[in-house]
């Protein structure tokens, strides 16, 4: 069968990783912006997979499940903060979260 | 893939000493979990009990963790966690702080009609993030005790529900913090990937015994784990957001979090700092690299901190930046402790200072603030020292302290880290920070002029100093004289912690 090079996978996951760093600097939307942390967390999973796989070692795959579920408690945390944020505010856009002096 | 060949039966069992050593962990735990089930006791008014738990926990585990101190270092759960002189110092440290910050919020929740269960028991979790923290020996642990520990805070910035700004402020700070979690896990995996290890001393070590090991992905795995550390205790050029944050929260919870977040963020870095420091070879081309870009840290952190500082109106946001400003010190600490022993007991010295006079400053700050955190401009304090000339007093304690003003204990820690920054060379930066200190007088001596010298405006509200809060501020001033004077003995049993590791 036909195996894909680690590196490939490897320079696939840090793209991924700098698109949701990316995303979280300029998107204006805070559910995009919980996306894009998301993506950054899934990359360094993939990475971490990778790189377990290619030493073969299992630390890594461990590290993943550990960093799911943190991720999840991230991400509940987040959609709370979102919900307390748009009763207040009725808005889940940055750009009009700007009472606080820059 | 390797099998799992057999499971060695030592990894399953506990010894008594592991147990021993464990205890601080298991009360806050304990305590943590006692305190949310007597949370939902709806009918009981679940206020008192939990108040009396999480301090009766707290307490427990600040004379476990003292009693600790002197004991060696142990070794936990495989080599993933150490229980040493310098776990348990920290440990103490975090959880006075959260005892304090959990007495003088009694009446603010009171006061702000907040005063729900969850509080405390976020306080508590949040602790025990930051006590395994400062033990942790593996990346994945430290990242997982980063989580517990942000997560618990970033739900208590946010604590005002019902107000925009701290709605905002734990928003932002949540974006920010689980960004810089991300990017430090990034760096993580790629040292993974460089050592085929996560736990700190084996990529060291890994890197000290093949030089080859040093490639440039491995540089940049050390590179994003120490931009995710910067990020987390709010160094320049990462600090733009914190000043919100540090605004938006609730008063105490400010206070909390710029020293307990920030000390533990430093002890994990210490840690793992340490750890390099002692390894030589390899990771000299390392030190090389990272000592230019904490030396740009810390004098970019030191002159935005204090220079913002001053313009500031409003004394919450004022303390905000001069906390950014303290970062700045504490990285001229790191600058110099990669180099000499000293240089990491003269941080680990000045964290504990400067814990003691920001909780202090903070304590003061909550008994004076009106309704939704109101009432903390400049021109509110005119007046103070009549209206109430014990807080006026302690506030200038504080204060003068931050200043770096003898006989307080800001004056102690900064001579020392001073001192050894200059023993270790580094002139051009002590000079600076010696500078910024000079700059950061002006700020601090504005309140007291306030304070002391101006008429009172308006009517003289009377201020309730409930028992808790009252006790609590006391115990700083006498804390922060009291290093001031005697600073020995703080030194001994800082140097002793570091080397004890």
């Amino acid at each position: 069968m036909h195996q894909i090079e680690p590196w490939v996978v490897l320079s696939f996951c840090s793209i991924i990783f700098f698109i949701g760093f990316t995303g979280v600097l300029i998107r204006r939307n805070i559910l995009v912006i919980l996306m894009s942390i998301e993506l950054m967390l899934n990359a360094v999973n993939l990475t971490f997979v990778t790189f377990s796989k290619q030493l073969n070692h299992l630390g890594g795959q461990m590290s993943v499940f550990f960093i799911i579920t943190v991720a999840a408690a991230e991400s509940a945390v987040g959609l709370g903060l979102v919900i307390a944020m748009f009763r207040t505010l009725r808005s889940v856009d940055t750009d009009e979260i700007q009472i606080l002096r820059e | 893939m390797e099998p799992l060949k057999t499971i060695r039966p030592e990894l399953l069992t506990m010894s008594e000493e592991q147990i021993r050593v464990l205890m601080p962990y298991f009360v806050v735990f304990g305590g943590a979990i006692v305190a949310m089930l007597g949370s939902v006791l709806k009918k009981l008014s679940p206020k008192w009990p939990v108040f009396i738990i999480t301090l009766a926990t707290l307490f427990a585990g600040v004379w476990v963790s003292i009693g600790l101190i002197p004991e060696g270092p142990v070794t936990l759960f495989n080599g993933m966690m150490a229980a040493d002189s310098f776990s348990n110092f920290f440990n103490t440290v975090f959880l006075l702080a959260a005892a304090l910050s959990v007495m003088v919020s009694f009446r603010y929740l009171d006061r702000e009609g907040l005063q729900l269960p969850e509080y405390n028991v976020l306080i508590l979790f949040s602790v025990l993030g930051m006590m395994l923290l400062a033990s942790a020996l593996d990346f994945i642990v430290l990242f997982i005790a980063l989580e517990l520990m942000s997560l618990a805070v970033y739900v208590l910035v946010g604590f005002r529900r019902a107000d925009r700004r701290s709605n905002e402020a734990a928003m932002k700070y949540f974006i920010l913090g689980s960004a810089a979690s991300a990017v430090l896990l990034y760096g993580t995996a790629l040292l993974y990937g460089c050592t085929g290890t996560t736990a700190i001393k084996g990529v060291v070590h890994l890197a000290q015994a093949e030089p080859a090991a040093v490639t440039p992905v491995f540089v940049l795995g050390v590179a994003m784990v120490v931009f995710g550390f910067l990020f987390k205790v709010a160094a320049a050029p990462f600090h733009m957001w914190m000043p919100d944050v540090y605004e938006g929260a609730p008063v105490p919870v400010t206070g909390f979090m710029t020293t307990g977040l920030k000390a533990a963020a430093f002890a994990a870095f210490f840690r793992v700092f340490i750890n390099l420091g002692l390894a030589q070879g390899a990771t000299e081309v390392v030190q090389r690299h990272f000592h230019d870009i904490f030396w740009v840290c810390a004098v970019l952190t030191m002159v935005i901190g204090n220079f913002v500082a001053l313009t500031q109106t409003n004394l919450k946001r004022m303390l905000a930046y001069s906390s950014i400003a303290h970062t700045g010190y504490l990285l001229v600490g790191f600058v110099t402790g990669t180099r000499s022993e000293l240089g990491f007991a003269a941080g680990t010295m000045y964290v504990v200072a400067y814990a003691i006079m920001n909780l202090g400053a903070f304590a003061v700050l909550t008994l004076l603030s009106g309704k939704d955190d109101s009432g903390l401009n400049l021109h509110d304090l005119s007046g103070l020292s009549r209206r109430h000339p014990i807080l006026a007093f302690a506030l200038s304690v504080f204060l003068l302290s931050m200043a770096g003003i003898p006989p307080t204990a800001g004056f102690a820690a900064k001579y020392l880290l001073f001192s050894s920054a200059v023993q270790a060379g580094e002139i051009s930066l002590v000079v600076i920070a010696v500078l910024c200190s000079a700059v950061s007088v002006y700020y601090y001596l504005r309140v007291l002029v306030y304070m002391y010298m101006h008429e009172p405006i308006g009517s003289p509200q009377t201020l309730r100093v409930s028992i808790w809060a009252g006790v609590a501020v006391a115990a700083m001033v006498v804390l922060t004289l009291q290093v001031g004077l005697i600073p020995e003995r703080m030194v001994n049993i800082a140097k002793k912690a570091v080397i004890g590791m």
